[in-house]
């Protein structure tokens, strides 16, 4: 179990310093493949270290971690003390529980594909070798994430994630417009890590440590269990694009549509939704905090589902519905279903990765073109990547028996269950947001693979040695529309529900929000019925014309500057800032400081001006001066005496 | 004590170091400045071993021969640059040796 766990988190280091430290001395194809390989690797470790808690019994009368064993299941194992300073240690620590195991084969596992993908979509691109390198310690990073035994650990996984999106983001580094998005995302994210930071400093102070057992067992003040939890649901809330934090995530797109697909699916924006999960007795401490993520995850899932309904981009549009789903595990995590959330995060890293995959095909077949309505009928051309796409497409809006289905409703219920007005605000946001899920997702799909070809596609799609793709990028995307149809299988909350009972020792439901088997059922009445009205509507309005758009054109302008929270970023905080950088340059940095330097400079050039004289190139001058300079130290000390 | 006291010494030294540090000064041959730095040394070199006698200490002559090593790796390069001056074919003042000059 433990090697295992050793092995799922080394094997895509070992690769991204074979790839840096080999440099061009292997092929661009043979780093590929050393990133594929190691990522499967660690999908092998993740498999062993499942497969060895699975194994253990499962021990009764489990109370948030208490001493002497760290969990109810699993292991935490230490390779040796990292740091100290007097009472203060943390080791490094890696936790093997129900909980990080289903995150490290999600990673993993789905990560693996998607770098798969790559080798056929990134083939003849520049800089490939670095591509691959930073896939893989992305994929590092994440796994340091979810395996880290103590909260230490976890924010340096959690940094690093967010230093491999800002260089993935960025990859292609001579647009413009790539670095501006990775700039922005870092800068988010990092203030996401700032508020955990001071979280984390609440807890030393209260808890003097940052392991998981006695963080959780020591019971704080509901003050600072507040402040730690708002500290922790600001970091989930960055990592995650939630809002009001959310800005970074669509200009993300920048980066290739692999890496869209990684930061999307498998890692970095689900973090926040584990950290939920994995602190949970924080946040079950400070209730009010964790509803606070309920709302906040039902308010995004609501503004990006709207704003999804006017973007134009193809990647754009799949970028708002995994804001709008990380809604959904953010809304199921904070009204306490923490394992239900899990289960959406597993069926959206397979049918999220499965969108942004065959989009990836369709973009490559037209010229890297991503507007949709350039991309029209594509679908025609490619049969395969259309039905793909539609199996995604399904599964994510909901319907049955997809795997979309299966875990949505569920987190939607457990709103229901909570029984308060707040709980059916919630479940009334969750029903909402399937209709606009279903609205934007079919508009989506009526638009680009339905109807006839545009010009543009006919006169640039191309095939690929008679393919749609390379097989490379078939192969992972078939295996992902596989999964994303059959996956949500795993569990159908009221009849079987295996995941929940995994997860159990690691994250148990809160009794509240354990919903009635019928409550279950007329939940998912409800939603699946709200998304087939959004594909009836999206139907009626792209394919059929039968309805017009509806002109609003205040609502249009609202939705297409994203409810001017770039706006409103740019005039609270950019603008003061860049005056205020401007105005020290032109009162403090010119005349002081650059200044300065000119003055010292000057001076001594004047200075040497003057001495300069004194060299006169004479051999007997010299002499003389130095006669003359032991003459006076004489007479000096005769003097002196 | 055998011999004229150390001020005799002393004064002989000081007459050396004068006519050798004149020479330096007034001399343009860089043979003849040399031989004068030999003359200034040895004036030192006297006044030394004077003084250690003076004093019953044999820490001025331990001096006086490290000072002579020196003067002789001083005459060595002096000698070469005077060897490599006549090859070059350059006149023997050092006068007109002044591109140095700041």
């Amino acid at each position: 179990m433990t090697p295992g766990s050793w092995l799922c988190l080394l094997a895509p280091l070992a690769a991204t310093l074979l790839i840096t430290l080999l440099g061009t001395r292997i092929s661009r194809l043979a780093a590929a493949w050393i990133s594929t390989a190691s990522t499967f690797v660690a999908f092998g470790g993740a498999v062993w270290a499942f497969l060895g808690v699975h194994s253990q019994p499962n021990r009764a009368g489990w109370t948030g971690f208490p001493p002497p064993s760290p969990v109810g299941r699993g292991e935490l194992t230490t390779a040796w003390t990292w740091l100290q300073s007097g009472s203060f240690h943390v080791g490094l620590q890696l936790l093997v529980d129900p909980l990080s195991t289903v995150m490290m084969l999600i990673v993993s596992g789905v990560g693996a594909l998607i770098i798969w993908y790559s080798v056929g979509y990134m083939d003849g691109d520049d800089e490939e070798r670095r591509y691959f390198a930073y896939m893989s310690f992305f994929v590092f990073s994440m796994l340091l994430l979810v395996e880290g035994g103590n909260l230490l650990l976890l924010l340096i996984g959690w940094g690093l994630v967010g230093l491999s999106s800002y260089l993935l983001i960025g990859f292609w580094h001579e647009r413009p417009s790539a670095v501006a998005a990775a700039k922005k995302a870092f800068v988010m994210n990092a203030f996401g890590d700032a508020t955990m930071a001071l979280a984390f400093f609440v807890l030393i102070a209260h808890t003097h440590s940052l392991s998981f057992a006695p963080t959780f067992g020591v019971h704080l003040s509901s003050a600072a269990t507040s402040l730690v939890a708002l500290g922790l649901l600001g970091g989930a809330a960055a990592k995650s694009a939630q809002v009001p934090l959310q800005t970074w995530l669509p200009d993300a797109m920048e980066g290739p549509t692999p890496v869209s697909a990684l930061i999307h699916a498998a890692t970095m924006v689900t973090a926040g939704v584990y950290l939920i999960a994995r602190t949970y007795p924080l946040f079950e401490h400070a209730r009010t905090v964790e509803l606070v993520a309920a709302g906040t995850g039902a308010l995004t899932l609501l503004v990006a589902g709207l704003i999804a309904l006017v973007q134009t981009d193809i990647k754009r549009v799949i970028a708002y519905s995994t804001m709008s789903q990380i809604g959904y595990m953010f809304l199921g995590a904070g009204v306490g279903a923490y394992a239900n959330g899990i289960f959406h995060l597993l069926t959206h890293a397979f049918f999220k990765a499965l969108l942004f995959m065959a989009a990836g095909l369709a973009i490559h077949a037209v010229a890297a073109e991503q507007d949709i309505r350039k991309l029209r009928g594509v679908g025609r051309l490619m049969p395969y990547t259309k039905w793909c796409f539609l199996a995604g497409a399904l599964a994510l809006v909901g319907v049955p028996p997809f795997s979309g289905f299966f875990s949505k409703d569920s987190i939607v219920a457990s709103a229901a269950a909570l029984g308060t007005w707040y709980g059916w605000i919630l479940w009334l946001c969750g029903v909402a947001g399937a209709f606009l899920t279903g609205l934007y997702t079919f508009r989506l799909w009526f638009i680009v693979f339905t109807g006839e070809p545009s010009p543009f596609v006919r006169e640039h799609h191309h095939r690929h040695r008679g393919r749609e793709g390379a097989l490379t990028m078939l192969a992972p995307v078939g295996i992902l529309a596989v999964l994303a149809t059959v996956g949500g299988w795993l569990q159908w909350s009221p009849a079987w529900h295996p995941l929940t009972d995994w997860l159990t020792p690691s994250a148990p439901t809160l009794p509240a929000a354990a919903a009635t088997a019928t409550q279950e059922y007329l939940t998912s009445a409800a939603v699946v019925v709200a998304g087939i009205v959004g594909i009836a509507v999206a139907w009626a309005v792209y394919a059929e014309r039968r309805l017009p758009i509806p002109a609003a054109p205040f609502w249009r302008r609202l939705l297409e500057e994203k409810f001017y929270f770039d706006a409103l970023y740019d005039r609270l905080f950019y603008g003061p800032a860049a005056a205020l950088a401007a105005s020290l340059r032109r009162e403090f940095e010119e005349p002081v400081v650059l200044q300065t330097g000119t003055d010292i400079g000057d001076t001594t050039l004047e200075t040497g001006g003057v001495v300069r004289r004194i060299q006169t190139g004479f051999l007997r001058t010299y002499v003389l001066l130095l006669a003359a300079g032991a003459a006076v130290v004489v007479l000096a000390f005769l003097i002196a005496r | 004590m055998l011999g004229p006291g150390v001020a005799w010494y002393v004064a002989v030294a000081a007459c050396l170091f004068g006519i050798g540090a004149l020479g330096v000064l007034i001399r343009r041959n860089p043979l003849i400045v040399l031989l004068s730095l030999e003359l200034m040394l040895n004036g030192g070199n006297l006044a030394l071993v004077a003084l250690s006698r003076h004093w019953h200490s044999g820490a001025g002559q331990i001096f006086a021969l490290a000072v002579m090593a020196v003067a002789a790796s001083e005459v060595c390069v002096g000698l070469g640059l005077v060897v490599a001056l006549n090859r070059r074919r350059l006149s023997l003042d050092v006068d007109s040796l002044s591109e140095l000059r700041g």
